[in-house]
């Protein structure tokens, strides 16, 4: 990035171009490109002044994205342009501001979106709809004309659903469905043990067909392990269970056992805990997720433990003298 | 981070003679991929390791072009998410003989590091929010949100091929008005 660049000259264009045939893959594109920057210094500055400036864009996207989230909410005809499809329920206001490409509503195509250990991933769907994926998930999508259906595998979501009375979104996870209308609630499906929070709106959870529902409201929290007739509802925090979006893990007397196995999914270098008894232990607090052995220091903080590297990643014991 | 394998090497090995005279565009390669100027340096700094560890076989006929095949190799690695475990990397290293500064090379580099000011971070929403909608909406999904060309033109109920001149075209424009 040296010198001043010539904003005009087409070079920029062809480097433009470069960048967005390289995501194909292939070698052969890889030696091409090779040989468009050898041909000529002006080709590398080019190149080199795009990206520059898409590597900026890149460090700044979570700031970009959080300012788009403020334009989405505030209800701004500026491109206008964008109400040209006309969507029958356009009375669904949340769907205002992101079209809905006439295609995707005729032929419902079933999107596979995954998130690894330690990475999270919002979507935005056709439908307006938003999904905050938390670490190591993954799910189905289909935007079908009579209803948006997600299937949940492994994995924890907020969804904050776009209103649209004609095209219910139903989540399936495990034995049970989620039913919404519109609404911003979390759906945790980690092994066989299922939670539903609301934050706003109301949820339908239901086995079956004509398995029995429970009704959620906001501030309800709905447990239920795949196989058992038995649900729970409890009153819950949905700003604590919530708190994975930001960083942060909230526990109320939760046992160890459970914090080491959110944490897992957060940090690639695996946690253990030395024995059942120090499992079981009653944990409560607020972890800020940032690095790991900050967070073990903090997790130290809150019970007692003593961090030891071993052979297959961290081991957790209770420290020397106590029993 | 440390450019400590920046010198010439001592001996004939064409594939390492050829990487040290393209590592400049080596970086630019896995910056397009990528994305990132600094996940690009820690992609050269990977294929290094790879090049000077390399079992002697013989020459090699096309050392660019092999270069390359390595280049894209590491990138689908990295892609299908084969994190070595943190201590085979340790030992890996330690055996090569190098430090690369503790860092983990899946990760980004920190937001607030690379965006120098409010002012500059400013002009950046603005450019970005300027942009036509459906090339923004494009430019948003993919280099944003993380969607693929494909995913981003079912998203959209466009052609792939719409989404490349959306986005090469957003590029363009983002460079001519944000380039220092």
């Amino acid at each position: 990035m040296t010198g001043a660049i010539d904003r005009n000259d087409a070079r920029l264009e062809e480097a433009s171009e470069w960048i967005v045939r390289l995501q194909r893959g292939g070698e052969a594109e890889a030696l091409a490109f090779d040989a468009w920057l050898q041909s000529s210094e002006a080709n590398r500055q080019a190149f080199d002044s795009v990206m520059g400036v898409l590597d900026e864009i890149g460090s700044a996207a979570p700031q970009l994205r959080a300012e788009d989230a403020v334009q989405r909410r505030r209800p701004e005809p500026r491109f206008s342009r964008r109400f040209y499809l006309g969507l029958g329920g356009l009375a669904a206001a949340a769907a205002v501001a992101v079209a809905v490409a006439p295609q995707a509503l005729l032929a419902p195509a079933t999107e596979t979106y995954t998130t690894a250990v330690g990475h999270k991933r919002t979507l935005s769907l056709a439908d307006g709809s938003i999904v905050e994926m938390n670490v190591a998930s993954r799910m189905e999508v289909t935007l079908a004309r009579k209803e948006r259906r997600v299937v949940m595998g492994e994995g924890e979501a907020v969804f904050d659903v776009a209103h649209d009375a004609r095209r219910p979104f139903l989540i399936h996870a495990g034995d049970r469905t989620v039913r919404v209308v519109g609404t911003r609630f979390d759906v945790r499906h980690r092994g066989d043990q299922l939670s539903v929070t609301v934050a706003e709106g109301l949820v339908e959870v239901r086995s079956g067909e004509k398995g029995r529902t429970f009704r959620l409201r906001p501030g309800q929290r709905l447990d239920h392990r795949a196989g058992s007739a038995q649900v729970q509802v409890a009153q819950a925090s949905p700003e604590e269970v919530f708190g994975w979006r930001v960083g942060r893990l909230v526990y109320r007397d939760r046992p160890l056992r459970e914090v080491v196995a959110d944490l897992n999914l957060h940090f690639p270098q695996p946690l253990r805990v030395e024995d059942e008894r120090l499992a079981s232990t009653r944990v409560s607090g607020v972890l800020v997720l940032d690095d790991q052995p900050a967070v073990i220091r903090r997790l130290g903080l809150l019970t007692p433990i003593s961090a030891v590297p071993s052979e297959r990643g961290i081991l957790l014991r209770r420290p020397a003298g106590t029993k | 981070m440390p450019e400590i394998h920046d010198r010439p090497p001592d001996g004939g090995d064409a594939l390492l003679h050829a990487y040290f005279e393209r590592r400049a565009n080596l970086v630019r390669f896995f910056a397009a991929r990528t994305g990132s100027l600094a996940a690009a340096e820690d992609l050269a700094q990977d294929l290094y390791l790879k090049v000077a560890g390399r079992e002697a076989e013989g020459e090699v006929q096309s050392p660019v072009a092999m270069l390359y095949r390595m280049a894209t190799n590491l990138l689908l690695d990295r892609a299908r998410g084969e994190r070595r475990s943190a201590a085979r990397d340790g030992a890996w290293r330690e055996a090569t003989g190098s430090a690369v500064g503790g860092e983990d090379l899946a990760q980004e580099p920190p937001a607030d590091e690379a965006v120098a000011s409010r002012q500059r971070l400013r002009q950046l929403v603005e450019a970005v929010g300027e942009l036509p909608p459906q090339m923004q909406r494009a430019f948003r999904l993919h280099k944003l949100e993380g969607f693929s060309h494909a995913e981003t033109a079912r998203a959209m109920g466009v052609s792939v091929k719409a989404v490349e001149k959306h986005i090469s075209g957003a590029l363009k424009a983002l460079t001519r008005r944000l380039a220092r």
